[in-house]
């Protein structure tokens, strides 16, 4: 069994809102993105994962507990962002972080004045006045001070300024060698292209794919755009034995398609060809996405 | 059951609400006491004689008079409106903004959060009362001391003021578990106290209106029946039945709900 395991899980909103018939799994240890746009059900999910919502149908099982029966339990490992953050009245960021640690059982503060420092957050500022950045710093803070097994964020970037997007990514990473599972939603591909292990799509409710982000960034099919000096050359290169992906008459522009395991004849070939230029396209998990997505609607 | 450390959080953020409200209960308790010596009595008895009003100054005793004034209007829909702010901000209130998260993301059940707000709203009110009463009783033993004063009386009336508030915060309560906006919640939890009291009041006023009284809860608060001697006991166990009750569905329904955090 999985360690993070969601079977059929529907919540129906009406008007196409909530999600349906939503299958995951999440083994330990993986980071686990989680991609959509606003109102596919990334949201809902989580509070599904939390125990916040009770599901119509389905379930969530964490750990062998059941999300929504066994949640107070389950809290005792799992660290939470909120999608959006209001924090409870306390005067001082450090006097939040101070309660948060008293209703968690948490007495030593050492990994979270590490978190503190990381993020260069000045926790002593009013609470209510801190800036959307300083209040979701304070919030990673929160969530990760008791060093849970397993972080469930929902888009915890919002708000950060790109140094401390790349900050942030950095103690994610610390958490990954530790072996904390982690499941992370965002709307921006780029974001979990490079942190997360494996990649869902979400669109209407629906799960779209599922992705390991290695098969991506290790596929060993690769395009490269080719643009040749003289017209007679590109035309003379159409005629060998490559799979041309695209030609532009135009530019005396191709695009190949060619696996790793060929790159050497390809080569060889062009040196007899005076070139412009020479180009990889890079394969990224959005282009693999939309592929998927595309290839549903023309088959609806 | 309960959770010592969010008590004290809800404590630090409620206790200046609960100040305010019993200072002027108990200042406005004490004045009354003051003021209602045999002269004045008889002078407002007086004034208002023949008018819609002496139904509801009622009758010519100290007790008579602070049940028509203080148990009547003032030392109840002061408690309602602290009950009314109070009950929002200890659920609804944190659900709407979505600070409840920060409780529900720890290992804190459900029924620990409810039991726990309920129980601070719950001893605030008693707290409240038992202090008006204790500085009601000074006041009358000191400035009313040539007055004939039953005290079982007076104190059957405090007790009966709470069970009322009891109740009310109940209501109030109730509806702060039963709805995710601050809007609904005070709709309902306001709404609903304000209009039992309104509706008590305008019976006592007007005999053409006296059947409204019997759809307020609050007229399970019969003044009258303690100070003539009549038996009120099953009213007032009837106000405490209602206040567990709706403590009790209270907790239910915010087990099972849906919360938006």
């Amino acid at each position: 069994m999985s360690y993070i395991e969601i079977k059929n899980l529907t919540k129906d909103y009406g008007h196409g809102k909530g999600v349906f018939n939503l299958d995951l799994t999440i083994e330990k240890g993986e980071v686990f993105g989680f991609v959509g746009t606003n109102g596919a059900g990334k949201t809902t999910t989580i509070r599904h994962m939390m125990g916040f919502l009770k599901p119509q149908s389905g379930s969530v099982t964490i750990n062998g507990k059941n999300g929504w029966t066994d949640s107070a339990q389950l809290k005792r490992m799992i660290g939470y962002i909120p999608g959006e953050i209001a924090f409870p009245d306390a005067p001082t960021g450090t006097e939040f972080l101070r309660r948060q640690a008293e209703l968690l059982g948490l007495t030593d503060m050492t990994y979270a004045e590490k978190v503190i420092n990381q993020l260069q957050l000045d926790p002593t500022a009013n609470l209510k006045r801190m800036s959307k950045g300083m209040k979701q710093k304070t919030a990673i803070v929160a969530a990760f001070m008791a060093d849970p097994d397993i972080l469930i964020l929902d888009e915890p970037t919002t708000g950060l300024d790109p140094l401390m997007r790349a900050q942030f990514v950095d103690i994610l990473n610390e958490q990954k060698n530790k072996g904390t599972t982690i499941f992370m939603s965002s709307h921006m591909f780029e974001e979990v292209e490079h942190t997360c292990d494996k990649v869902a799509l979400i669109k209407g409710g629906k799960l779209i794919a599922v992705k390991r982000t290695s098969e991506v960034k290790h596929n060993e099919n690769k395009e490269y755009k080719i643009e040749f000096l003289a017209r007679e050359d590109y035309l003379r290169f159409l005629s060998e034995a490559f799979t041309i992906l695209t030609r532009r008459d135009e530019q005396n522009q191709v695009i190949i398609g060619i696996n790793d395991a060929d790159i050497n004849p390809l080569f060889r070939t062009l040196k007899g060809y005076p070139i412009k230029f020479i180009k990889e396209i890079k394969y990224t998990l959005e282009d693999y996405f939309k592929g998927i997505y595309e290839e549903d609607k023309a088959h609806a | 059951m309960l959770s010592k450390a969010i008590f004290k959080q809800t404590l630090k953020s409620n206790i200046k609400l609960w100040l305010i409200f019993t200072v002027i209960m108990t200042v406005l308790h004490v004045l009354l006491i003051v003021v209602f010596n045999p002269s004045t009595i008889s002078d407002m008895s007086g004034l208002v004689k023949d008018t819609p009003l002496a139904s509801l100054l009622g009758e010519a005793t100290f007790l008579g008079m602070l049940s028509n004034t203080f148990y009547g209007i003032h030392g109840i829909l002061l408690p309602i409106v602290f009950i009314i702010m109070t009950a929002n901000s200890l659920i609804a209130s944190q659900v709407d903004r979505g600070s409840m998260a920060y409780l529900l993301s720890t290992p804190t059940k459900r029924s620990t959060v409810v039991l726990t707000q309920a129980t601070y709203l719950i001893t605030s009110l008693l707290l409240m009362i038992l202090i008006v009463t204790v500085a009601g009783f000074i006041s009358i033993q000191t400035f009313q001391g040539d007055t004939q004063i039953s005290l079982s009386n007076y104190f059957a009336l405090n007790i009966g003021l709470f069970l009322l508030m009891f109740a009310t915060s109940g209501i109030s309560f109730f509806f702060s578990c039963v709805f995710n906006l601050t809007k609904n919640s005070l709709a309902w939890g306001a709404g609903l106290p304000m209009a039992f009291f309104l509706l008590k009041l305008m019976g006592d006023v007007d005999s053409s209106l006296e059947k409204l009284k019997y759809i307020s809860m609050n007229s399970l608060f019969n003044t009258d029946a303690v100070l003539h001697g009549e038996n009120y006991t099953i009213q007032y166990v009837a106000l405490a039945v209602v206040g567990i009750i709706l403590y009790m569905l209270s907790l239910r329904v915010f087990k099972q709900k849906d919360l938006p955090l």
